[in-house]
């Protein structure tokens, strides 16, 4: 019977052949905690080792400064002190402090994620890694501590989910279009603890971003891990960042062709229009059309799942056919996910344009995930951010969220109240 | 586990339970997990009163994909330090039942509560009799039983342990 890629993965890691519901345990090789969940890992270690542990291998522990970079109140301050002490007294090297952007992302472009490396981090989109193959998953800080121990952790081995994706975008439509149409049609729980390998032509031919965005929604459909087995364009940048073993485990960790699925879907993209998770619910979704019009206070592009330069770039040339102007009506802010996303932002002269049309583009950061961070919004406050959650009050109490891609960002920035990017770009 | 059987009064919410609605992002800086409790639910509708007036003892009753959303463990804690012996869902998202379970803060998988919560066949205040080895829910107020699956044999030596970190050193000694 053959097997699919994560099967392969947890074998590899747990040394041992595995079958679907079995629990193992599983090497890690990467054990990571962010400014959020860090300070409570640290805590929590401490703890339960009297002060004297010391972790089970410095260069394999990584941290990342992103929720609330740089700090915005004293108690995040003293978390984030918290981390970087015990860093220093535990040689552990690895700390991307606050001026770096959120952490999966910072970690992929330092070349510190290899295909087939199971990941723990307490990010619970940890597992948009699987976009480059990489089994990563979002723990809580228990699950942290633990790996500290000996570095391993138990992991049920789940079923895998395959979905074939075809067609080519039209334009104003992009990969956050399919994913946020995915989410509606699976629904909150339609991924129920599985893997999902995502394939076809459409995926193939996709960017490191658009394979990001698509991997980072997983968990709201409540799946382990998305996985892409990177190629062309992807598997060079990989390469160049991660070295050649890349090459290697990819060979050894492609899906048999007689593996076994528990679903098989297909979608196809020729006919997508620009997609909305409305109010107050990822998987609450409808076309931007039938929203088009609606009120709106404030629109947000970045975050982990659409931070990236592309996804800028998509952004910005809205902004360009809209004629360099944001609406006044509405507050627009742009976050780019890190520092290199931003050098590029700035490089490319975007950023002085965004800063002319009355947008705030801030530091490389998690932002709008928060309601602790730029841009809460206030009661009766209605937002559209690129985003991927939009529960009930999670960014301010008594205030409502519209998720979309960075192209229905922008056009509805421009002409301030929902819109459809293509009543802009024609 | 001293005390298999409990008793005490349900909380009753539905499905897909988000960590933001269970425990708000606002206080992720929160880092001594007894402090939790005064935040849970608050930014639930309907529920904002639940911190202040839950009693040790009381259930939290929800329907299916409980837990869904971050991976913060501040929604076990803040249940688990408010006196909540036992969350009784149909089924937990997969971080949240990590975090349960490395905790060894008892979950139960009840068939058929998600409708019922539907069908109004729990309801808030119910007096619930809970036999965790059986895995039996007695609605007392309604006269109804649900019955639960346990978790498997490797979860279940976690929590017997008294979560990860316990099973961990216990295994280290031996």
């Amino acid at each position: 019977m053959g097997k699919t890629m994560i099967h392969k993965i947890i074998e590899r890691s747990a040394g041992r052949e595995v079958k679907v519901g079995d629990r193992v345990w599983c090497k890690i090789d990467l054990s990571t905690a962010r400014d959020f969940g860090g300070a409570n890992c640290v805590l929590q270690f401490q703890e339960v080792t009297d002060k004297k542990g010391k972790v089970w291998d410095p260069n394999k522990i990584a941290f990342t400064f992103d929720l609330q970079a740089p700090a915005h109140s004293e108690k995040v301050a003293v978390n984030q002190k918290i981390i970087r002490d015990f860093a220093r007294e535990q040689g552990i090297e690895k700390v991307f402090d606050v001026n770096w952007g959120i952490g999966q992302h910072v970690l992929l472009e330092h070349g510190l994620v290899k295909p087939g490396d199971v990941i723990l981090g307490t990010d619970s989109h940890m597992n948009l890694l699987g976009a480059v193959g990489a089994f990563a998953t979002g723990v809580g800080n228990t699950d942290i501590v633990a790996s500290w121990f000996e570095g391993t952790n138990w992991f049920r081995v789940p079923e895998t989910m395959k979905i074939t994706v075809t067609g080519r975008f039209a334009r104003g439509v992009c990969m956050r279009d399919l994913l946020t149409k995915i989410v509606g049609d699976l629904g909150a729980d339609g991924m129920f603890f599985k893997a999902v390998e995502f394939g076809g032509e459409t995926i193939e031919a996709a960017s490191l971003a658009d394979r990001i965005t698509l991997c980072s929604m997983v968990t709201e459909m409540s799946g382990k891990v998305g996985l892409i087995m990177p190629n062309g364009e992807v598997l060079d940048w990989l390469v160049e960042r991660a070295g050649e073993e890349v090459r290697d485990r990819i060979k050894a960790l492609a899906p048999d062709s007689d593996a076994v699925y528990s679903d098989d879907l297909h979608f196809d993209v020729d006919k997508l229009e620009p997609m909305a998770s409305c109010p107050d619910a990822p998987d609450n979704v409808k076309t931007v059309r039938e929203v088009a019009g609606n009120h709106v206070d404030q629109v947000h592009i970045g975050s982990c799942s659409n931070g990236r330069f592309e996804d800028i770039e998509a952004a910005y040339k809205v902004l360009e056919a809209g004629g360099f102007k944001v609406s006044p009506k509405v507050r627009t802010i742009i976050t780019p996910a890190t520092r290199e996303v931003m050098r590029k932002c700035a490089a490319a002269g975007y950023i002085e344009k965004f800063l002319d049309a009355g947008i705030v583009f801030t530091n490389p950061t998690c932002s709008l995930c928060t309601a602790e961070h730029y841009g809460a919004l206030p009661a009766g406050d209605v937002g559209v951010s690129t985003t991927n959650r939009n529960f009930i009050g999670k960014v301010g109490k008594g205030s409502h969220t519209y998720l979309m891609s960075p192209m229905s960002a922008m056009a509805t920035a421009v002409r301030g109240v929902i819109t459809d990017p293509r009543d802009i770009l024609g | 586990m001293e005390k298999t059987i409990l008793r005490g009064r349900a909380w009753v919410f539905g499905d897909d339970v988000d960590t933001d609605l269970i425990y708000h992002n606002k206080y992720l800086a929160e880092t001594d997990p007894k402090k939790m409790p005064q935040y849970s639910f608050e930014y639930y509708p309907g529920k904002e009163h639940f911190a202040k007036e839950v009693k040790p003892g009381d259930f939290v009753v929800a329907g299916t994909n409980f837990g869904c959303g971050s991976s913060r463990e501040h929604a076990v804690y803040c249940l688990k330090y408010a006196g909540v012996p036992v969350v009784l869902a149909e089924n937990y998202s997969r971080i949240y039942y990590r975090n349960a379970i490395n905790n060894g803060y008892p979950v139960l998988f009840i068939q058929g509560i998600s409708q019922a919560i539907k069908d109004g066949k729990i309801e808030d205040g119910d007096e619930l009799e809970v036999d965790l080895a059986k895995g039996e829910v007695k609605n007392v107020t309604k006269g109804t039983v649900f019955h639960g699956d346990a978790v498997a044999d490797l979860e279940k030596d976690i929590m017997a342990a008294g979560g990860l970190i316990e099973y961990l050193k216990s295994r280290a000694e031996q």
